[in-house]
């Protein structure tokens, strides 16, 4: 069972090598497809595997830990796997229907290694394993920033780059002190060394360095600044996968470090991802209340939402490591397609700036209703996946006593949908500022299948959350309880 | 259970209301109102079976979280499901006339349906949860019916206005119930109320209470959150009718009542909820002076009227109570009637403003009767029943413990207000001569007269036969508020008492105000000038306030410069860092340090001397040589230490990037812009601050040592293990081979993105979207 | 650059760096060397002889694109990991031939050297390349 933990690395990488050699734009539509499908079905066989409770751990090459490195998955990383499998998959459907992207010498492959980085993220037992994937999703986003090469998105894509190789320095800086200092990489090692008497330091030092680090690349306040330059310049199947996927990353790896290494000093060290989260979720929701491009906006409310998730570490307790579980799935799904709503729009419209846009309602119906609900799921609005997300975040807020922290979370919400709203107000109900000229410019295309199908299936998937969660929730709730189960972990690996 | 299907099947018809319209047309209305037609048949069929017994089902929705999908109905839910449905089936007729020929017609049934089936989801959850999800359905609903008309701007903030509004009072109202689960160990109002003096001696009531209340606030349009109601009267006037007097600003007024058994009977309760509603009953009669729009007319005595609701939930007596529920009743029924009139009028003539009203009896006198009678009801005049529902206001009034006098005085003034208002609105436009010559004007087609004549008879055959709603309808309603079984009398006489002649004060008082219109009007706007803070005005300023601090904010996050951003990120990591390392680096001597050999002293001080050159390069040129130089030391000191693979790994590559970096001098243009002297000195300053604290982790971390490191089994195993030598190049390609495809992909990646980047052969075009 | 002297140095110089590089890789797992460096200094070589002879001389003595050899060594390291599992083994298990003549083994983490060594030739060549064909 163990040997599916490569996979989800393997196969994306097979793929991604494979369309640099294919040319054909059939076969590569083929080859994305299946690399991006096969991505999932592997994260949907270690949810299988990991329902139980237990772990599974491959030594990869046979170097048993802490020597070698150690591909480990829990049921908080099968479930990452699978979800960003499923949006790369819907993502390259999307693709399919949109001029070029397959035929463009990078997208294809370079999506597939962005696959390939999040999964071996979402699985490295190993620290200096897990820097390795973050330079492979660094790279493989960079470039893909610069998919279709104008002067605008180069600008997006140095700062997204300048700002992330600082985050890299301070990560491989951090490896290298906690080597130091420990002599080992191995995650559930470094967690069996480091003692926990605080007052040895050793955890401190490096584990701020780290939650910069990440802090970078989760988009958390003060950090955060890359992304709104960088997100809403590339195509939008490169900004829907981002938007899902990236910052989700860095998340994951604050919430593995931080839940199985560095818990020595709660009191510090979760008490400042506290503040700094419930600071990421105001300024987020004010930065996008400020902006008036489609994906700008919702660009800067990625970084709201990274707060909710973050917060969830913060409050540390098996219900809010669950909560984040769900809110984190909730969002991926609900930020994508509503990026590759916005992506419909501009295909109907030419443009995603506020001011140009209007009377969608009227003659988009079918659309219309679609953005609508994902934007008030974002909002946080029942019956949608939303509600529960934003639900068991407050109520693990409220359980834990930290109610200010929960009162945000509430505020925070309504302003989300001040900023839904506004969209609603000004793309969907003002009438078209060229008059009755909608339809008549160069740019519209009709949507095809490939628009539809995505955005139909995410839509499906926050729906069914709303209405009936309990499966996510009792898969939440074992992620939860196993993220807390630090010597669980410990055991897996290094079998004592 | 029977109103589960009930409720998923109203949803249902909301569904398949588009296609409908377009295969049956004008006729859909008539056709889905059968729908809650059988509605309102399901619940007489539950209210006339003896003693009502409450109805409790539930279903598993959420177990890990504790929730459940609770169904309750009893008689406060069964008089909520006949307003909702009742008032709803008619509205459905009303508004296909009202908007024939509108293309969207379909839509509005759709959303019309989709906001009565949650509005019969509010009345019937057994659930704090459950409520709370149907809840804010209805504000979702009101904000798509409000923006009907979104064409025009100010419909859209309107409808902007109200759902923010009722949708902050909604977050109160989920904080409120989490709080409330959480003390009650349930989120079940049966079993909230079972422990209710538990709850109401918890440390956490009074933030529940306020919480709750200001859900129950916004939803009902209590002051000062009043304001959007006026506004929502950008909606088409079915929508007015139906969802902004008779049914969705009622959602509060029912939810205190349910709640009535968990938080009620306290002090708090008695004083909060007593001074919101007369506040708010006040304030909406003194408003509404200076009206002249029909709809802002009622609207205002809506707001009245459901402050008036609260204070009699406040004063809490079961006298008290019965009148609430009476009034709830009898204003749905006039106050729905009187709407839809508006709407007629405004149908047929074209304005709804009443100085341009008049003499419209002769050609619509079937709206006028209807009109008339309900103004009549409106006013407390008997034999309608809005005159009972007036008599035993005054006397729970009376009854009132403490400040009853103060009260009564300003529900005197309010209800004489209100009576000018009726009079206003129902009466006026029908007499005297026709104002201004204008196109012929004919009666309301019957679509259009369905439901104020319908709502205007039953305010009268109730009134002459009080006994049809006293027995079968208001007390089990009332049993439910007091969780005890009430016996409920309601008569038109009850002999010459004080209830009486402050009922014949109350008419002669708003007769005078009638009269005295023009001046009363005059009075209400100048009041209205004088208010320097009106709530709708704070929201306004509250919205700019936002927006100027957003913007604010963008502009120090955001501003778009990479050396600004790079400044933040570094600040912020060396004052997390600063913050985690605090108290921990110790500045003193580590016993690991290795001896250093002067070699390594020569080499190290030309990497600083070519590191302060790189800085001090005029020219990129410079720049890019004097890092070079930097590359070459550092593998020299490989090379000092012993590591020969990485010190002949480190030159090629510095040699490679060398020559790169010349083929790609070539095309940049020449350094032009130099920073100025401040900005050296700010980045110089973090550059010291990232320096200094990156010298003092690696300082701690050679003062510890947890154990070997992992390096001597990588020693050990290379050879008989991995049959290789060269350790490096083992732990490249075997024991650590993941991380070298990972890193070999990271190559791949980047020749990619250089080629693609370096490849212009297309010219550079709009990116695909 | 397109002196005489650079032609006839290359001329010299490319050959013995390609031998260099294949040495460097084939000893690597015993002595200084290894797919990564070997294939900087095959990059180098072929750098050299762009710089010479031109680009599109490079080129043609290279036969394969670039990208096609990234690609490939790409596969060829990701594959060498995978005989491993036929035998029930964890991914990238080295499998090795028992001693030859000489101590020499042969075994797939070669194979994944060899992988390295096209993947940085190709990466090196195909950046080199590009820089220069403008």
């Amino acid at each position: 069972m163990s040997g599916w933990l490569a996979a989800p690395i393997l196969i994306p990488l097979a793929a991604a090598a494979l369309l640099v050699l294919v040319r054909g734009r059939r076969w590569r539509g083929i080859l994305a497809l299946a690399g991006a499908a096969a991505h999932c079905g592997s994260g949907l066989v270690l949810v299988a595997a990991c329902a139980g409770g237990g772990h599974l751990v491959l030594a990869v090459g046979g170097w048993p830990a802490p020597y070698g490195i150690a591909l480990v998955a829990d049921l908080f990383a099968a479930i990452m796997v699978a979800v960003t499998g499923l949006l790369g998959l819907l993502v390259g459907v999307y693709a399919l229907g949109t001029d070029d992207l397959m035929a463009d010498a990078v997208f294809p492959p370079l999506a597939q290694v962005l696959l390939m980085g999040a999964g071996g993220a979402f699985l490295a037992g190993d620290l200096f394993n897990l820097y390795v994937w973050f330079e492979v999703l660094l790279i493989a986003s960079f470039v893909l920033l610069t998919v279709g090469r104008r002067p605008a998105q180069l600008a997006g894509a140095v700062k997204y780059v300048a700002i992330n190789f600082l985050a890299s320095a301070m990560f491989l800086t951090a490896c290298g002190l906690l080597y130091g200092k420990t002599g080992t990489l191995n995650l559930a090692d470094l967690a069996r060394k480091i003692p926990a008497d605080p007052a040895t330091g050793v955890v401190l030092t490096s584990a701020s360095l780290l939650l910069a680090a990440f802090g970078i690349k989760a988009a958390l306040f003060p950090f955060f600044n890359w992304l709104p330059a960088a997100y809403p310049t590339p195509p939008v199947a490169v900004s829907a996968l981002f938007a899902g996927v990236l910052t989700k990353v860095g998340v994951y790896a604050l919430i593995r470090l931080f839940t199985l290494v560095f818990v020595q000093d709660v009191g510090r060290t979760h008490a400042l991802i506290l503040v700094l989260s419930v600071a990421t979720m105001i300024t987020g929701v004010l930065g996008a209340a400020a902006q008036g491009g489609l994906r700008r906006i919702l660009a800067v409310h990625i970084v709201s939402q990274i707060g909710y998730m973050t917060l969830g570490l913060g409050v540390w307790t098996p219900a809010a490591l669950a909560a984040v579980m769900v809110y984190m799935v909730h969002n991926m799904v609900v930020k994508t397609n509503l990026f590759l709503v916005v992506g419909a729009v501009k295909r109907l419209r030419g443009t995603e700036e506020l001011a140009r846009l209007g009377g969608l309602w009227r003659e988009h119906p079918g659309l219309s209703g679609l953005f609508l609900v994902s934007a008030l799921s974002l909002a946080g609005l029942p019956p949608l996946s939303g509600f529960v997300a934003k639900f068991v975040v407050i109520r693990a807020c409220f359980l834990a006593g930290h109610w200010l922290a929960g009162a945000v979370a509430l505020g925070v919400g309504l302003l989300t949908l001040f900023s839904m709203v506004k969209i609603w107000l000004e793309a969907f109900w003002k009438e078209s500022p060229d008059g009755a000229a909608a339809g008549a410019g160069p740019a519209v295309r009709p949507l095809g299948a490939p628009v539809w199908v995505p955005v139909l299936v995410l839509t499906a998937i926050t729906v069914a959350v709303g209405l009936y969660p309990e499966p996510l929730l009792e898969l939440a709730q074992r992620a939860g309880d196993q993220l807390m189960d630090r010597a669980g972990y410990i055991r897996a690996v290094l079998g004592e | 259970m029977l109103f589960a299907w009930l409720i998923l099947g109203t949803f249902g018809a909301a569904a398949v209301a588009p296609w409908l319209y377009r295969r049956a047309g004008a006729r859909a209305g008539w056709l889905l109102a059968a729908w809650p037609l059988l509605v309102v048949a399901a619940a007489v069929g539950r209210l006339v079976r003896p003693g009502c017994p409450a109805e409790a089902a539930g279903w598993d929705w959420a177990p890990t979280l504790g929730l459940r999908v609770g169904l309750y109905v009893d008689g406060l839910s069964l008089l909520m499901i006949l307003l909702v449905a009742g008032i709803g089936a008619l509205v459905l007729v009303y508004g296909g006339g009202y908007l024939k020929g509108d293309a969207r017609l379909g839509r509005f049934y759709a959303q019309t349906l989709l906001f009565m089936g949650a509005m019969l989801g509010v009345s019937t959850a057994g659930d704090l949860i459950s409520l709370f999800v149907f809840w804010e359905l209805t504000s979702i609903a009101s904000f798509l019916l409000i923006g009907f008309h979104h064409a025009d701007a100010g419909t859209r903030s309107a409808a902007r206005q109200a759902l923010l509004v009722t949708g902050g009072g909604g977050l109160a109202l989920l904080a409120g119930s989490l709080l409330l689960g959480l003390a009650g160990g349930s989120f079940e109002i049966v079993q909230l109320a079972g422990a209710a003096a538990s709850i109401r001696s918890h440390g956490h009531y009074g933030a529940i209470l306020i919480l709750v209340v200001l859900g129950a606030a916004t939803k009902s349009a209590q002051a000062p959150f009043h304001f959007w109601l006026p506004g929502a009267m950008a909606a088409p006037t079915p929508v007015s009718a139906y969802l902004h007097s008779a049914t969705m600003v009622k959602a509060g007024v029912f939810l205190l009542a349910r709640l009535a058994p968990v938080l009620g009977g306290t002090a708090e309760w008695h004083y909060l909820l007593t001074l919101l509603g007369v506040t708010t009953m006040l304030l909406g009669a003194l408003m509404a002076l200076g009206q002249t729009d029909l709809k802002r007319l009622l609207a205002y005595s809506t707001v009245s009227m459901l402050g008036l609701l609260v204070l009699l939930l406040g004063l809490d007596t079961t006298m008290a109570v019965e009148a609430a529920l009476v009034i709830l009743l009898v204003h749905s029924l006039y106050k729905g009637a009187l709407f839809m009139v508006a709407g007629a009028v405004d149908h047929e003539t074209g304005t709804r403003n009443v100085q341009d009203l008049g003499g419209l009896f002769r050609c619509m006198p079937v709206t006028a009767v209807a009109a008339g009678l309900a103004a009549l009801s409106m006013s407390g005049f008997p034999p309608l029943l809005g005159y009972i529902g007036k008599e035993l206001l005054y006397e729970a009034k009376l009854q009132a413990p403490g400040v009853g006098w103060l009260i009564l005085g300003a529900g005197v003034l309010a209800n004489a207000l209100n009576v000018a208002v009726a009079l206003t609105v129902g009466i006026r436009p029908f007499l005297g001569r026709p104002k201004r010559p204008r196109a012929p004007v004919h009666e309301a087609p019957p679509a259009l007269l369905t439901g104020p004549v319908l709502l205007a008879v039953l305010g009268l055959v109730f009134g002459l036969m009080p006994g049809m709603l006293a027995g079968p309808v208001i007390a089990p309603a009332a049993a439910a508020v007091h969780a005890q079984a009430t016996q409920i009398e309601l008569k038109l006489w009850h002999g010459v008492n004080a209830v009486l002649l402050l009922s014949l004060a109350t008419m002669a008082v708003g007769a005078g105000l009638f009269a005295m219109r023009k001046r009363v009007r005059r009075l209400g706007e100048r009041l209205a000038l004088t208010v320097p803070f009106t709530p709708s005005r704070i929201y306004g300023q509250l919205l700019e306030g936002l927006m100027d601090l957003a913007k604010d904010q963008t502009r120090i996050l955001q501003h778009g410069r990479l050396r600004g951003y790079i400044f933040t990120v570094l600040a912020g990591a060396v004052a997390a860092t600063a913050w985690g390392a605090w108290g921990y680096i110790q500045w003193t001597r580590p016993d690991r340090l290795a001896p250093v050999s002067p070699v390594a002293v020569v080499v190290g001080m030309l990497v600083v001397a070519a590191a302060l050159a790189a800085v001090r390069a005029a020219s990129r040129l410079g720049a890019v040589l004097a890092l070079g130089g930097v590359g070459f030391g550092v593998s020299l000191l490989y090379m000092v230490y012993g590591a020969p693979d990485l010190a002949i790994t480190q030159l090629l590559v510095e040699t490679l990037t060398m020559i790169l970096f010349v083929l790609v001098l070539r095309r940049l243009p020449r350094l032009r812009e130099f920073s100025a002297s401040r900005q050296r000195l700010r980045d110089g300053c973090i550059a010291a601050a990232v320096g200094i604290t990156m010298t003092g982790l690696v300082w701690q971390a050679l003062q510890v040592q947890l154990g070997p490191a992992i390096s001597e089994f990588y020693a050990r195993s290379s050879v008989p293990l991995a049959f290789g030598r060269n350790v490096v190049n083992v732990i490249l390609v075997d024991f650590r081979a993941l991380d070298t495809l990972g890193e070999i992909t990271v190559l791949a990646v980047a020749a990619l993105g250089a080629v693609y980047l370096l490849q212009r052969r297309r010219p550079p075009q709009e990116g695909p979207p | 650059m397109n002196s005489v002297i650079l032609r006839g140095a290359a001329r010299i110089l490319v050959p013995l760096q390609l031998a260099g590089a294949l040495g460097l890789l084939v000893r690597g797992h015993n002595d200084p060397g290894g797919g990564f460096i070997a294939g900087l200094v095959a990059a180098g070589a072929f750098t050299l002889l762009a710089l010479a002879e031109g680009v599109a001389a490079a080129q043609r003595w290279l036969r394969v694109a670039p990208g096609t050899l990234t690609g490939v060594g790409l596969l060829l390291a990701l594959g060498s990991g995978l005989p491993a599992l036929v035998l029930g083994r964890p991914y990238l298990s080295g499998l090795w031939s028992g001693e030859w003549a000489g101590g020499v083994r042969l075994g797939t983490p070669l194979i994944f050297d060899a992988g390295v060594f096209l993947v940085v030739l190709g990466v090196g060549v195909s950046i080199v390349f590009a820089l220069m064909e403008e």
